[in-house]
């Protein structure tokens, strides 16, 4: 059941690679903005839990500061070692200046 | 790239964990009428826990157990110390069905969120010296006694941020006393309850063993569901004087509501026997952090353990083997069962310090995964400073053994019986280690229920 | 004799590789590191654009991660590093022949017994000598089936699709502090390619010489295994002995294809004045094997932890691990295994030798992911004291998240035997030949598995060597 959440305003992600933190019902979640899209991801990298916030994003893909795994925003795909596994990726909708993401 | 100082880096930590009911005035309040050093003692505890950063994963012995997400200070209020007696006919049904088989022991206590209630004992045990009294009481009865051993040798406050605030903030607590000599065939029985649901509870007990001595203690705390997260800190110090022998079991079942720390030290002298055993059954979170020094020529501690864990309950066993006297001997055995979404850590060490030659020290853990989502992580850890020496340590993770199940059921069982055999009889192999009367039957008769449902 | 000097008069202890190469280097860099130095080695390599800005990127990571606070004593380090040169260029350029390569560069290596190894048992040898690869050959039979066996920076050169396909996806530089470092300024190694199929019968060989005091070696190895092949890769490493601090870090990356086998095989003998810090790890596919022979005698400290991500079904890794510390030496060094498919399996099997006030440490990981269903893992530890004064100690890490797996992990301590010196004396043997017999036997289940014809490094010193000093 969808379960649409605000968690940010388009103004806290403006520039192309913009990679924000942000919280929605007690979830961690990032945010990024690519190429005029916005992506959310579980903010916690698939290797050893740390915050997938404090990285940078690298063509399409956000790589955790921590140890150098990366993602593919769309999917949530882990790209690179020493991460395995994907993250969790959420639905985002834009209404307005608002965006919306879905923790249903 | 984020610019990012703090990248594995320590925390800054000053003033963590201080809250509106966790602060410098609460620790005054319960000084207010107490003797000046122990007034100071507090105080200095409290510099201590505001000064220690609150543990983060990133720190070796909390990998696991991320309190930041586990849990939240800011609304447990601690419990205030108030007279409490025991009233058998308003007691929880819990707590009598806990004290069910308390009748054959030595000494009885009763302790109801973190305030002792009553006490008992055997009358040829008082008359030969045999202290077990509340430790409020027994910081006016024997003032030499808590001074010196009350959170200074064992676990004093600057042992970690939990040893701190525990010292800081107890309420009450428990004295066993046993005085040169005086052997106690039947067990100490405790029974402690918790009742309000969303505080603190900070409860210590001291036990010395005199020279010669031999008893053995039981404890259980448990408590009803508890329907908010309730934090339950209890802080043991065990002493075995040279040639006394002593067994310590505890046995944790706690509502799912619990956030259960226990710390524990025993130091055993020459000699000695100081063995421990830990049931975990309940708590959603359950953090034992356990050391046993070994100071004496000779000394020896069997340490067990055991956990039963269902749902996304988190036990996190922090052991280690401290040797620090030759010839001493330690064997450690933990076991762990999990169901359900249940996880365990078994981080254990066994530390052989320079000069401790001649020891013997074994660690052993061992878990049972039940379920697809079970987790089970196992850091058993050696740290060797002397050369003659035999340590070993083992792990095992994994699941049922199939062909133990395989042959009961070729035996005519129905698979469903079959498996409760084998983890029954996976866990019953700690229990007949220390078989004291009672605790057996009591905690297989727990585990039993439990796979039933 | 007391078992001290029993175990000094097995040799163990002896140095045979400290002899120093005159010479005078056609570039060396400032000391220290920054980007200078770092923009200085890519132009001396003449690099594409994009390996500039690997490096740089790598270096801001550097200099961000603190130090690690774990493993062994890396106090002294920031001054250590302060003070060592971190790129030297011998030569001009790479050779073919050992003809060509300058007299006393060439006289070193026969000093070692490459040339005359590479004769007899080798399919291929690599020769780096401070931060280049001074030699390179393949024989003609492997070159005609398309193995690729060359420079790191001739791979880069030659082979740039692949070379850039794989480099750093392996380890990325933001992995450890030390894979940042080596992906600012790395200099030699080897790129190597087996092709589908092809299964060399004789190991490659590359070895590194470090030969200038207060020198830093960063060599950089990528290998792909492709489908179905087969290979062994062997690295020897030595220096001579200095009073001031030397520096190594390496970063090898494997990649093994699906059904490929890969063995690699260490024996590090860094003189004692070395910090030997380097990150190893293959990716493993379906049904491959990853084979890690880590033999550490050398060096002051080593911290090098093999690993083997098992992300294919089926696929299999192993660490067989043997050090030796001696006095004033921590080898802190283990393996790391990822199970992340169904039905992968690994091993470790690590022994440890600490004498005098050597400190051997085992620390390793082994992680079973959810759903790698029938995973089977199994680690093995044994810690040999002589001394007092030695230390050792054992860190696993074990994580699992899968039921229908089989884990189990086992470590002894022991130190040896009165009884059974007192037993094999009994029977006739002096104390040193008794002593001897015991300390073989202990490694022996690890020393057996190196080829046999391979005695160039682990047998000549600990099993010949000690053959040779009893009596």
């Amino acid at each position: 059941m969808p379960d649409w959440s605000r968690i940010a305003s388009t103004s806290d992600c403006s520039g192309n690679g913009c990679v924000h933190a942000a919280t929605a019902e007690g979830e961690k979640i990032v945010l990024v903005r690519w190429r005029g899209e916005f992506y959310a991801l579980e903010d916690r990298c698939s290797h050893q839990d740390f915050p997938l916030s404090d990285g940078e994003m690298d063509e399409g893909e956000l790589e955790c500061v921590f140890h150098g795994a990366r993602f593919d925003v769309r999917t949530g795909r882990a790209v690179a070692l020493p991460a395995i596994r994907p993250v969790k990726t959420y639905p985002v909708e834009v209404r307005g200046d608002d965006i919306y993401v879905d923790l249903g | 790239m984020a610019e990012s100082p703090t990248i594995e880096g320590p925390v800054a930590g000053m003033m963590e964990g201080v809250t509106e009911h966790l602060n410098r005035q609460t620790v005054e309040a319960l000084a207010a009428d107490e003797p000046k050093w122990l007034a100071e003692r507090r105080l200095a505890a409290w510099d201590a826990y505001e000064r220690t950063p609150m543990p983060t994963t990133r720190l070796e012995e909390w990998r696991y157990t991320d309190l930041s997400r586990k849990l939240d200070l800011a609304p447990l209020r601690p419990v205030p110390w108030e007279a409490r007696s025991f009233d058998r006919s308003a007691a929880p049904a819990g707590l009598l069905d806990a004290m069910e088989d308390d009748r054959e022991a030595s000494g009885h206590l009763v302790e109801l969120d973190g305030t002792v209630a009553s006490t008992d004992l055997r009358e040829e045990f008082a008359s030969k010296g045999v202290v077990l009294t509340s430790l409020r009481a027994a910081v006016e009865s024997h003032p030499e006694l808590i001074q010196e051993l009350l959170a200074t040798q064992a676990l004093p406050a600057d042992l970690g941020k939990f040893q701190a605030l525990n010292a800081a903030l107890w309420t009450d607590g428990i004295l066993l006393y046993v005085p040169k000599g005086v052997r106690m065939e039947r067990p100490i029985r405790v029974s402690r309850w918790i009742e309000s649901a969303g505080k603190a509870h900070f409860s210590r007990t001291l036990i010395v063993a005199e020279e010669g001595s031999q008893v053995s203690y039981v404890d259980e705390i448990g408590s009803d569901p508890l329907s908010s997260q309730t934090l339950v800190s209890s802080a043991v110090e065990v002493f075995t004087r040279p040639n006394a022998q002593l067994q310590y079991v505890s046995l944790q079942r706690l509502g799912r509501g619990a956030f259960h720390l226990s710390q524990q030290r025993t130091i055993a002298e020459k000699d000695s026997t100081l063995d421990t055993l830990n049931v975990s059954i309940g708590a959603s979170v359950a953090r034992l952090d356990l050391n046993a020094r070994l100071v004496g020529l000779g000394a020896n501690s069997d340490m067990l353990g055991l956990c039963f864990g269902e749902d996304d309950q988190h036990f996190d066993h922090n052991t280690s083997q401290d040797h620090v006297a030759p010839n001493a001997t330690s064997d450690l055995l933990y076991k762990g069962a999990l169901d359900d979404r249940a996880r365990s850590v078994f981080r254990g060490i066994i530390k052989v310090h320079r000069g401790a030659l001649g020891t013997d020290a074994y660690q052993t853990n061992r878990n049972l995964l039940l379920s697809e989502k079970a987790r089970a992580d196992s850091l058993p850890n050696l740290e060797i400073e002397a050369d003659d020496v035999r340590c070993s340590h083992g792990a095992t993770i994994g699941q049922l053994d199939q062909d133990h199940l395989f042959y009961l059921m070729s035996r005519g069982l129905p698979r469903s019986l079959a498996e409760r055999l084998v983890v029954i009889g996976f866990l019953g192999e700690i229990l007949s280690r220390l078989p004291l009367g009672g605790v057996v039957e009591k905690v297989t008769g727990i585990i039993e229920e439990k796979l039933h449902a | 004799m007391p078992q001290n000097e029993v175990i000094q008069d097995l040799g163990l202890d002896e140095y045979k590789y400290h002899f120093i190469t005159e010479d005078e280097p056609v570039f060396r860099s400032g000391r220290g590191l920054n980007e200078k130095v770092v923009r200085e080695i890519s132009a001396q390599k003449d690099e594409p654009q994009w390996m500039l800005d690997f490096r740089l990127k790598a270096l801001k990571i550097y200099n961000a991660k603190p130090m690690p606070t774990w493993g062994g004593d890396l106090s002294n380090l920031e001054a250590v590093l302060d003070e060592i040169y971190f790129y030297v260029r011998p030569q001009e350029k790479m050779e073919r022949s050992w003809d060509d390569v300058p007299p006393n560069i060439k006289e070193t290596f026969e000093r070692l017994g490459i040339p005359e190894a590479e004769q007899k048992i080798l399919a291929g040898v690599g020769a780096q000598y401070e931060s280049e690869m001074v030699y390179h050959s393949l024989k003609k039979e492997w070159d005609d089936k398309g193995v690729i066996f060359d420079s790191i920076e001739d791979g880069l050169k030659n082979h740039p699709e692949i070379f850039r396909e794989h480099f750093g996806t392996v380890i990325p530089s933001a992995d450890n502090k030390f894979s940042a470092m080596n992906s600012a300024v790395w200099s030699g190694g080897s790129f190597v390619y087996i092709p589908k199929g092809v299964e060399l019968d004789t190991p490659l060989q590359a070895y590194f010489r470090v030969n200038q005091e207060q020198m830093g070696q960063f060599e950089r190895t990528l290998i792909i295994a492709d489908e179905g092949s087969k290979a062994h890769y062997i690295e020897g490493c030595t220096a001579p002995v200095y009073s001031t601090e030397s520096f190594h870090s390496g970063v090898i990356e494997i990649v093994v294809k699906p059904n490929a086998h890969f063995r690699y095989t260490t024996i590090q003998n860094w003189s004692n004045n070395m910090y030997n810090l380097v990150t190893q790890r293959a990716l493993v596919h379906e049904n491959a094997t990853m084979e890690w022979l880590d033999g550490n005698l050398g060096s002051k400290l080593t911290m090098k932890y093999p690993s083997c991500y098992l992300v294919g079904e089926g696929a299999h890794g192993s660490v067989l691990s043997i050090a030796y510390s001696g006095d004033g030496q921590h080898q802190d060094t283990g393996g790391k295994l990822i199970h992340a498919a169904p039905h992968t399996t690994s091993q470790i099997i690590s022994k440890s030798i600490s004498k005098g006030t050597g400190r051997s440490t085992y620390r390793g990981l082994c992680q079973v992911h959810e759903g790698a269903v029938g995973s089977k893992s199994n680690v093995e530890c044994d810690a040999l004291l002589i001394n007092e004064t030695s230390r050792t100690d054992t860190y696993p890490y074990i994580e699992i998240e899968e039921k229908r797996s089989n884990i189990g992990h086992e470590a002894t301590v022991s130190k040896v035997g009165d009884e059974q010196l007192f037993y094999l004396m009994s029977r006739g043997m002096s104390e040193e030949e008794a002593m001897a017999l015991i300390v073989r036997g202990f490694i022996e289940p690890i020393a057996k598995l190196l080829p046999l014809e391979y005695a160039v490094e682990l047998n000549r010193l600990i099993d010949l060597e000690m053959e040779g000093s009893v009596g």
